[in-house]
């Protein structure tokens, strides 16, 4: 035990007593309050091996509380979540501590019961509903974002990992601009009013383009200065973009709502502040200055080529031309060429079939003109001997006729009997028949009427 | 000057694309074309010296160095 000091001079009040005393006494004090119930939103639920421990908050206030796992895991709960209310059951602790733990107070709950929906994340949903409804969460979407701001602001912790990480996504996309840092508390019930004065503040110098508001992860409760109306109304009305990187991206704050935009981290953030890839742009405006070099000289190198080109076109076309007629008149040679030979090996050829027809032709009359030859002596000869031929006949017949002539047989002696107009009677009985009779004799006729008694 | 004033790195490199897209379709007469070089060599130094104004080195500067500096000038 150390030795006591002596005390502050001039004071009334006892001791000095050992702090140690002290904070024991204490426990005993508070654990002499009533145990009672007290009801609230559960925040930062956190499970130890033994303990786990939460804490309670409306909106007036806040407890610590803390309760034995085993009694905790006896009820059958999930893990509460941020906004859940309890009623819980209990009465003050306090770990006084030592040299080497630090001494803490919280609200010892022996039992728990959920009782709904928490009021402050209803009071949450309102408020976003309720900005939504008047259109904040338009301007700042509407505000023009240059993609290489030369200035940029930053709300932001002063000691927090968020500086540490804007820092490094800056320089990553290899921007050298300048920051300027607003510091402020970005937990408390302080932080609201302090980010907002930083906001303005900043907004208020020309030179800066763009403002980050950035902050670590935490839970809900952490964040409630992110969610503050006064901060909200402020950001959605600046002139200049604001961008929000508050808590991890499952976390969605009131800011977030409102800023032009909303980040998950801040090396997101710094990204969003500085759209432009300035490595990236850097090569591709030096391979732009090459293609614009590029291009000029080829539209001078190109065009002069192609004068050049109709400088020499008139001689060209000439010659050109001169080689064609040139070409022409080759032909035409060579096909009035072809054109006689051919005129001659056809004529040669008619003139031979001519020729041979003609030889043909004279063969032809020769033969003709001795068969004609020959036909006119047969024709002769055949003409001599059918004349004489039909001389001969006609003697012969002339004499056969003569040797039929009645009149012959007459002279001879014999008369014919005949009717009287010539028609010869040529049996007795024909004779006695007839009326009247004629005999004709060689030297003439004589009318003779047959007698009826000589049969 | 007052186009020099109001030009932004985007705008600057919106129209550089529109003046490499007409070269390279290669409907621009000379005149245009070398009309078009300059303008884009232009619009490349003033990109150069955007990038050169932000390639200097990272500047921190807190908010009320910013407003004791803006009082001074």
């Amino acid at each position: 035990m150390a030795e006591r000091p002596a005390g502050i001079p001039g004071s009334t009040l006892t001791g000095p007593w050992p702090v140690g005393h002290y904070a024991a006494a204490l426990r005993e004090q508070l654990r002499g309050f009533t145990r009672v119930q007290v009801f609230g939103e559960v925040f930062s639920f956190k499970a130890g091996r033994a303990k786990v421990w939460f804490e309670l908050r409306d909106g007036v206030g806040a407890l610590p509380c803390s309760m034995w796992r085993k009694d905790f895991e006896a009820l059958g709960l999930e893990p509460l979540a941020d906004g859940v209310q309890v009623v819980a059951a209990g009465g003050c602790d306090y770990y006084p501590g030592s040299r080497t733990a630090s001494p803490a107070f919280s609200f010892a709950v022996g039992g728990l019961r959920i009782a709904g929906e928490g009021d402050l994340l209803a009071q949450l949903e309102r408020l976003r509903r309720a900005l939504h409804a008047e259109g904040l969460f338009e301007p700042q979407k509407r505000l023009a974002r240059r993609s290489l701001p030369r200035c940029l602001g930053v709300v932001c912790g002063e000691h927090g990992k968020a500086r540490d990480d804007m820092l490094a996504g800056l320089r990553r996309r290899g921007w050298g601009g300048r920051v300027v840092w607003a510091f402020a508390p970005v937990q408390d019930r302080h932080a609201a009013p302090a980010i907002t004065r930083a906001l303005q503040d900043l907004a208020a110098c020309p030179e800066v383009e763009a403002i980050v508001v950035a902050r670590g992860g935490g839970s809900l409760a952490d964040l409630f200065a992110f969610c503050d109306e006064t901060l909200c109304r402020t950001v959605a009305l600046l002139r200049v973009p604001v961008i929000s990187s508050v808590g991890h991206h499952t976390d969605r704050t009131l800011l977030d709502d409102v800023a032009a935009v909303a980040c998950s981290t801040p090396t997101h953030a710094a990204e969003a502040a500085v759209p432009l890839d300035c490595v990236a742009a850097r090569r591709a405006l030096g391979q732009v200055a090459v293609r614009l070099d590029r291009q000029a000289r080829r539209a001078i190198v190109e065009r002069a080529r192609t004068l050049a080109r109709l400088s020499r076109a008139p001689a060209a076309h000439v010659a050109r031309h001169r080689a064609r007629l040139h070409q022409h008149l080759r032909e035409l040679r060579a096909g009035a060429r072809r054109g006689i030979a051919g005129g001659e090996r056809l004529t040669g050829t008619r003139a031979a079939t001519l020729a041979r027809k003609a030889q043909a032709a004279s063969a032809v009359r020769t033969r003709g003109s001795v068969r004609a030859r020959a036909d006119a002596a047969s024709l002769d000869r055949g003409a001599a001997a059918g004349l004489e031929r039909r001389r001969r006949d006609l003697d012969r017949l002339v004499r056969a006729l003569a040797a039929h002539d009645p009149q012959r047989t007459l002279e001879r002696g014999y008369a014919l009997v005949e009717e009287p107009d010539g028609a010869p009677v040529s049996s007795a009985a024909a004779a006695r028949a007839a009326p009247d009779l004629v005999v004709r004799l060689h030297d003439g006729r004589v009318p003779v009427r047959p007698h009826p008694r000589v049969t | 000057m007052a186009e020099a004033d109001t030009l932004t790195y985007e705008a600057a490199c919106e129209r550089i694309e529109a003046i490499i897209a007409r070269l390279d379709s290669g409907e621009a007469g000379l005149r245009e074309t070398l009309e078009l070089c300059q303008e884009g060599r232009r619009l490349v130094e003033f990109c150069a010296a955007e990038l050169e104004a932000v390639g200097r080195g990272l500047e921190e500067l807190r908010l009320d160095e910013l407003v004791a500096r803006l009082e001074a000038a």
